[in-house]
């Protein structure tokens, strides 16, 4: 099966027309028989390419120098022999004609680039051989867009030949007409394109379609599941599974191409001859990454070796901003991967940790950048555990996707559904790898939560993490499947999800997961109806649970006690491998917290988190804080000079903190799920609990921190933590007069916040 | 001919399938639905968003079975489904003026 058969087959219809060709000459006048009249093999046909079942497709080019009925009776005469026998296609033009026809139809203009000789007059076929190409070039402005255009109704039409349990072959996205399309982009002089990438892709789907018509005896192209077993035994491989999972490693190979090249024809368009037209605009995002041409790019200049954090820091930042990684730096990243070049220490630095986790985060531009990760072979190096689920099939009416892209998807759902959860870099690691024991007899919850073990390591979580993680992969369809079977009125069935989700952290996370696992499965396993089984399940198990998920209050030492009483201002500055931890004491007074978080956002520092008490006159606090590729180097001595600064006059904080954001580069941002405001009262505290689930963004902190204080109340501790992009604030409040705030003050103050929120 | 129609809670399903297959009825049809009889409404928060839920998730199982076998078939359910509690359902016959087996042509007591 291949080339070589296609191409047997294609000569041998080529002696066949050529002798009808020939005989119908007889018919004509002597001199119309020796030139002026051609046949000439297009598309398909016209590249050689031909399955057992596929159609002739033929082009009659004449001179006009016959007579209407002469015409038609050799048209007869050649035509007729093949009446009942060869399916053909076939149209007879004069080359006006030919320029016209390609003009109105793309799929005419498409059809002629691959024009070549059967037989008769070779310059006739040569001349609009010419034409057709000529015309392509020139007119490619305007032809790509239509192209394009009918390349995404196909599309849709026809789905994505990856992930279809029956797909198309040739008219699914990622499958043969695509390839095509490629072959024309690029002979239309527009961009270059590596089509080299795509020559197994080619060769495994033209093999398949062949195989799939000899097996079948049919013209079809869509692979039916019943024929599925029938190919694979036909091309020798051990089941239909293994050849699904080719075919759809071929297709994705396809895609991705086809849409990086649609991405560079629109960021890097060149002129006929070749100047380019838009000047390059390039945007730095410092630590080596930069934006140009709406793609984000490694620097050229960047030593891999020596940052290997790099690929990840350019990923997640390109998720985040709805941007592709350039092609070039996703290929020179994977070069040196695989020279054994740009490893991750182990286990990972934090930073490599937080920018997975934003990556996975960032929603629907998440999957376009896994995707070339995946492409280029990046994401086996940083996480080899992938390989196992790459491209594998889930053939059964459940399943829309192979399992990895259903990871991705439930990993996508998970993003809208961070606000939910009080952990949501658990969530999303968990969401991406909770299927990561597919693939062997074995259960696959069980394989799963074994394997996530070692890989949770590696990423860094500490071991309670590691454990939560366990029991997510472990039991993500507990809830489902126990909503559905048992009985949500007897206590027995409340108390066997007990005994194994240990806390309301776990099981919030639980539960978002099974919903983000069912929605990216899809409706034949998932619906309201399902939704509303496993909230009422959930909710029944929580009102079983003590416990709660807020956040408690730091912990202050009896030194740190000692120095809060004094009331003096201390700064210590302990600078980590990639972080600076810092500790504050300072007097407290209302509006503390932003002048601080205001302080060390115009120093260039990213707030990671923030643990916050008032101990008598001051407030204890300690602050990670990340610098920004920008920043000066910071001492103890000079935050000392600024928040004492800022402690007598923080109105200029909040000026140059707004001067600054309007600087800030105009970069795209994506749809993230909206704020969450919630508030508490806590009786253990005396105090009202507020707290704030939100995407993270510049000067976050200090806005939370000058919202509240605006509505006059005493923030007496604040938990910060960024998960990712995500951030979650928690503030205990108390009036300024002392104790909980009143429902009236607490509606207030939760208003106000969403209002800065939005 | 009647169609006995019964709607259950979800997780009875299994037990009155097994009851009918014990029983001798060899098909039925399964789909989801929602409703509510007796039970109150009651507030829920889904998604952070409460809202008031007056349909609760069923199932909805439906037999054909010829007139004599009717009775015997509507017990075997009731047994099956039933719980004690509120929300067990509600099992009915309607009669039927004709089935027929598409495979087949069969018509009638034969397409049961």
């Amino acid at each position: 099966m291949g080339t070589r058969e296609r191409r047997y087959r294609s000569n041998e219809s080529d002696r066949y027309l050529a002798s009808l060709f020939k005989k119908a000459l007889v018919s004509l006048p002597p001199k119309a028989a020796h030139s002026g009249i051609a046949l000439a093999a297009v598309g398909g046909y016209g590249r050689a390419e031909l399955s057992p079942g596929s159609d002739l497709d033929i082009l009659i080019l004449h001179n006009d120098s016959l007579s209407e009925s002469e015409l038609s009776e050799f048209i007869n005469k050649l035509l007729y022999p093949m009446w009942d026998t060869k399916s053909v296609d076939h149209s007879v033009r004069t080359r006006t004609q030919t320029r016209d026809a390609a003009h109105d139809d793309l799929k005419v203009a498409l059809g002629l680039l691959d024009i070549r000789l059967v037989s008769g007059d070779a310059d006739l076929v040569a001349a609009v051989q010419h034409d057709s190409i000529d015309s392509w070039r020139k007119e490619s402005r305007k032809r790509l867009p239509q192209l394009r255009l009918s390349l995404e109704e196909r599309h849709e039409r026809a789905g994505e030949l990856a992930y279809l349990l029956e797909p198309d072959l040739k008219e699914a996205r990622g499958g043969l007409r695509d390839i095509n399309a490629l072959r024309a982009i690029k002979m239309s002089g527009a961009i270059d394109i590596a089509l080299e990438r795509i020559s197994w892709a080619e060769s495994i789907l033209a093999s398949v379609r062949e195989s799939l018509h000899e097996v079948t005896k049919k013209n079809r192209d869509r692979l039916l599941f019943q024929e599925q077993d029938l190919v694979a035994k036909h091309l020798e491989y051990g089941d239909a599974d293994l050849l699904m999972s080719d075919v759809a490693r071929a297709a994705r190979s396809v895609d991705y191409l086809l849409n990086s090249t649609w991405h560079r024809i629109d960021f890097k368009g060149k002129d006929g001859l070749g100047r380019i037209l838009r000047k390059p605009r390039t945007t730095s995002l410092g630590g080596g990454i930069s934006v140009a041409h709406q793609e984000v790019v490694i620097d050229e200049l960047e030593d891999l070796n020596a940052d290997p954090v790099i690929g990840l820091r350019a990923a997640a930042k390109a998720a985040q901003l709805g941007l592709p990684l350039s092609l070039d730096s996703c290929e020179r990243l994977s070069a040196i991967l695989k020279e054994g070049g740009a490893q991750l220490p182990q286990p990972w630095p934090r930073e490599a940790r937080e920018n997975l986790v934003a990556l996975i985060g960032a929603g629907s531009a998440m999957i376009d950048v896994f995707e070339a990760l995946d492409q280029e072979e990046i994401i086996f190096s940083w996480i080899p555990e992938w390989n196992s689920v790459r491209s594998l099939p889930q053939r059964n009416v459940l399943h829309r996707h192979t399992v990895d892209r259903h990871m991705v998807e439930t990993a996508l759902k998970a993003a809208a559904l961070t606000r939910n959860v009080h952990r949501p870099d658990l969530l999303l690691v968990g969401a991406l790898f909770h299927d990561i024991g597919k693939g062997t007899q074995e259960d696959h919850s069980e394989r799963g939560a074994r394997l996530i073990e070692p890989l949770a390591k590696r990423f860094g979580f500490p071991q309670e993490d590691i454990e939560t993680l366990k029991i997510l992969v472990l039991h993500h369809l507990l809830l489902s499947a126990t909503a559905t079977r048992r009985d949500l009125d007897d206590p027995a069935t409340i108390a066997s999800i007990l005994a194994v989700i240990p806390d309301l952290e776990t099981l919030e996370l639980l539960h978002a997961l099974s919903i983000a696992d069912g929605e990216a499965t899809g409706r034949a396993a998932w619906s309201e109806w399902k939704a509303s089984l496993v909230s009422e399940l959930v909710s029944r198990v929580r009102n079983a649970m003590s416990g709660s998920t807020i956040a408690l209050q730091p912990d202050i030492s009896d030194e740190q006690r000692e120095v809060a009483q004094s009331g003096i201002l201390r700064v210590i500055l302990e600078e980590r491998d990639s972080d600076y931890s810092i500790e504050i004491i300072s007097p407290d007074k209302p509006g503390l917290l932003s002048i601080v978080a205001g302080v060390l956002n115009l120093a260039r520092l990213d707030v990671r988190s923030a643990r916050t008490k008032s101990h008598g006159p001051s407030a204890v606090m300690k602050w990670i804080v990340t610098p920004d590729p920008h920043a000066p180097a910071i001492t103890a001595e000079k935050l000392h000079r600024d928040i004492e600064a800022g402690l007598k006059d923080s109105k200029g904080i909040e000026e140059r903190i707004n001067d600054r954001a309007l600087a800030y580069a105009q970069l795209p941002t994506i749809p993230v799920p909206a704020p969450i405001v919630e508030s508490i009262r806590d009786a253990a505290t005396d105090a009202t609990v507020f707290e704030v689930r939100s995407h993270d963004r510049p000067a976050l902190l200090f806005r939370i921190g000058a919202a509240v204080t605006q509505s006059q109340v005493d923030i007496r501790s604040a938990i910060v933590t960024t998960l990712g992009a995500e951030a979650i604030d928690t503030l205990y409040v108390t009036e300024i007069s002392g104790g909980a705030l009143s429902d009236e003050r607490a509606r207030e103050v939760r208003e106000r916040l969403a209002e800065m929120l939005k | 001919m009647k169609l006995i129609t019964a709607i259950l809670k979800p997780f009875k399903l299994d037990d009155v399938k097994s009851a009918l297959q014990a029983h001798g009825v060899n098909g039925m049809t399964v789909s989801e639905a929602s409703g509510f009889g007796r039970q109150r409404g009651h507030t829920e928060v889904y998604r952070g968003a409460e809202y008031t839920v007056d349909l609760v998730p069923k199932v909805r199982l439906e037999v054909l079975v010829d007139d004599s076998d009717a009775s015997s078939v509507v017990d075997v359910i009731v047994k099956a489904a039933s719980t004690g509690s509120i929300g067990d359902g509600k099992v009915w016959t309607t009669p039927v003026d004709q089935i027929v087996r598409v495979r087949t042509g069969e018509r009638g007591v034969d397409a049961i």
